[in-house]
């Protein structure tokens, strides 16, 4: 296990997706919070949010998670994005930074989403090269986050966990293990998640998400969307349990993205991931 | 059935988001208890809201001035038109301003594309570099001959925007509480956009000190603007217009 590996895999308390409605009370209030984490791309632009980020990084362990590299690109990634969100990370120095398995730019267009793709040695081979490229620019591995979907693919030839597992084969890359995608991709395209959480390699997991869905209709059949506007599912909690128990504690984080509420529901919900884990890691040492 | 290239396939996804369903990417879609062209919606509502939510935020003024419903229909058009080009979304809307002035339901709204470019600016306004403006004691620091000569161009985040339109009671109205109603014909304004350190805002000028701004924006030496200044305004008072910019910050200085 190398250095990055040990860091990342220290006990840390409970962390927050950092919003922009919280900057001021978060500078103000101080709470006691496991890490911050924000999305690099509403902070490229620069202003006053960016210079409250730098100001709060003297005192919380940060976390960069991207959400517009588009690694799954078969045009390749966005170079001047890349060099931003370099100098970001070189600028922030955070304890994490991560990205997803997804893709949301072709032709030059940025569709705002996180896209699927199909699991196939074709996709594998381009996922990787833009990992590669990546991790290169950064100097640093990063952590992929397995993504919500809502449609499979006929010609995909792997399991979505196949797939992660021999990415961090090909490129050292770690794992983000987004417990409530899980629960949303397998209630919507048909797996079960246990098995799909048995599936990753837990020694590459390095940080686990939990957030809020929602439950759609489709055609008259339930959907659920990965809206992270709302309070974490019973099942996920579940979930999340089955998961700390399998590979152990892991820094965890609670998104909110959509009606984002006050700091405290995010600071309880913080807190409720810490007690779940440390119950079970109990039952796990005992 | 016929798999798809990535590449192919996702050139299909944006034409299948942005317009028209494609077929070919419905074909190799799952579709079991819910049908392909279902699941696929999901991504192109996504897409749209998301968006459009980004353009609402930076254009908060046009959304405030039309309504939701109208701007919404407005942005959709200018999304599937000229989605972003890259993934900061605060970057996103450049051409928006010139959008609406083409968009034909918004001909009645003559004011509206340049509420937008009110909108646009203080939006690069708020993004603009901390840094501090030329201050009246460097300038005062200036030997008095070589003041002529001198090049002090607007900071980087200032802006001027002329409307024909009453553009500052449009914006008050929808953000200050200020103002409850605004005459159309009220008559037209010359603004000031420049950042402050924690947002970003705009002052009306004269337009001596607007010609003096422009000047200056151009490249124009201290001594050129100040003679555009007067001949746009005879009386006007250029040591007072000249200390206004700089309380506002909004020039650089040439030695920093």
């Amino acid at each position: 296990m190398d250095v990055i590996d040990c860091i990342a895999q220290m006990p840390l308390p409970t962390g927050i997706g950092l919003r922009a409605r919280h900057l001021d009370e978060m500078a103000a209030c101080a709470p006691r919070v496991g890490f911050l984490e924000i999305h690099a791309e509403n902070y490229l632009g620069g202003g006053p949010a960016l210079r409250k980020v730098e100001r709060l990084r003297a005192d919380h362990a940060m976390s960069v998670h991207g959400v517009g590299l588009s690694l799954g690109s078969a045009d390749g990634i966005d170079t001047r994005h890349l060099d931003r969100v370099a100098a970001l990370v070189g600028h922030l120095q955070p304890r994490f930074v991560s990205e997803h398995l997804a893709w949301s730019v072709v032709g030059g267009a940025y569709l705002n989403d996180l896209l699927p793709m199909p699991y196939t040695e074709e996709s594998l081979a381009v996922v990787a090269r833009n990992i590669d490229r990546l991790q290169t620019a950064l100097k640093r591995p990063v952590m992929i986050e397995n993504p919500s979907s809502y449609v499979a693919f006929v010609h995909t030839t792997m399991a979505e966990p196949e797939f992660l597992a021999a990415l961090v084969a090909r490129t050292g890359c770690r794992l983000l293990c987004d417990v409530n995608n899980i629960f949303v991709s397998g209630s919507n395209v048909g797996f079960d998640p246990v098995a799909y959480l048995d599936a990753l390699p837990a020694a590459a997991i390095g940080e686990i998400h939990l957030a809020g869905h929602a439950r759609n209709d489709a055609d008259g059949e339930t959907i659920l969307i990965d809206d992270h506007g709302s309070r974490v599912a019973d099942p996920v909690w579940s979930l999340y349990r089955h998961a700390v128990a399998r590979i152990g504690m892991r820094p965890t984080l609670i998104e909110w993205d959509t009606d984002v509420p006050a700091l405290e529901v995010l600071l309880e919900e913080a807190a409720r991931a810490d007690r779940e884990a440390g119950a079970v890691a109990a039952g796990r040492a005992a | 059935m016929s798999a798809l290239s990535l590449a192919d396939l996702q050139q299909a996804f944006r034409a299948h988001l942005l317009g028209e369903e494609q077929a070919a990417l419905v074909a190799v879609a799952v579709g079991d208890r819910i049908p392909a062209s279902a699941r696929l919606r999901v991504y192109r509502h996504h897409v749209f809201t998301s968006l459009t939510a980004a353009l609402g935020v930076t254009f908060s003024t046009v959304r405030g001035a039309v309504g939701d419903d109208f701007f919404a229909g407005m942005a959709r058009a200018f999304i599937a038109q000229s989605p972003p080009a890259g993934p900061v979304l605060s970057e996103y809307g450049a051409g928006f301003a010139a959008f609406i002035e083409r968009w034909p339901p918004a001909e009645t709204l003559p004011y509206l594309a340049d509420v937008a470019r009110l909108d646009w600016a203080l939006n690069l306004a708020y993004a603009a570099p901390d840094m501090p403006g030329l201050t009246a004691e460097r300038l005062a620091a200036v030997p008095s001959e070589q003041l002529g000569m001198l090049k002090l161009g607007p900071r980087p985040g200032v802006a001027l925007i002329r409307s024909a339109y009453p553009i500052d009671r449009i914006w008050a109205l929808n953000h200050s509480g200020d103002v409850d109603t605004v005459a159309l014909d009220a008559g037209g304004v010359c603004l000031l956009v420049f950042p402050r350190t924690d947002d970003a805002a705009f002052a009306s000028l004269d337009p001596g000190a607007a010609a003096l701004v422009a000047a200056l924006e151009a490249g124009d030496t201290l001594g050129a603007a100040v003679e555009q200044a007067m001949a746009a305004e005879p009386d006007l008072d250029v040591g007072a217009a000249l200390g206004r910019l700089l309380a506002l910050g909004a020039l650089t200085d040439p030695g920093a």
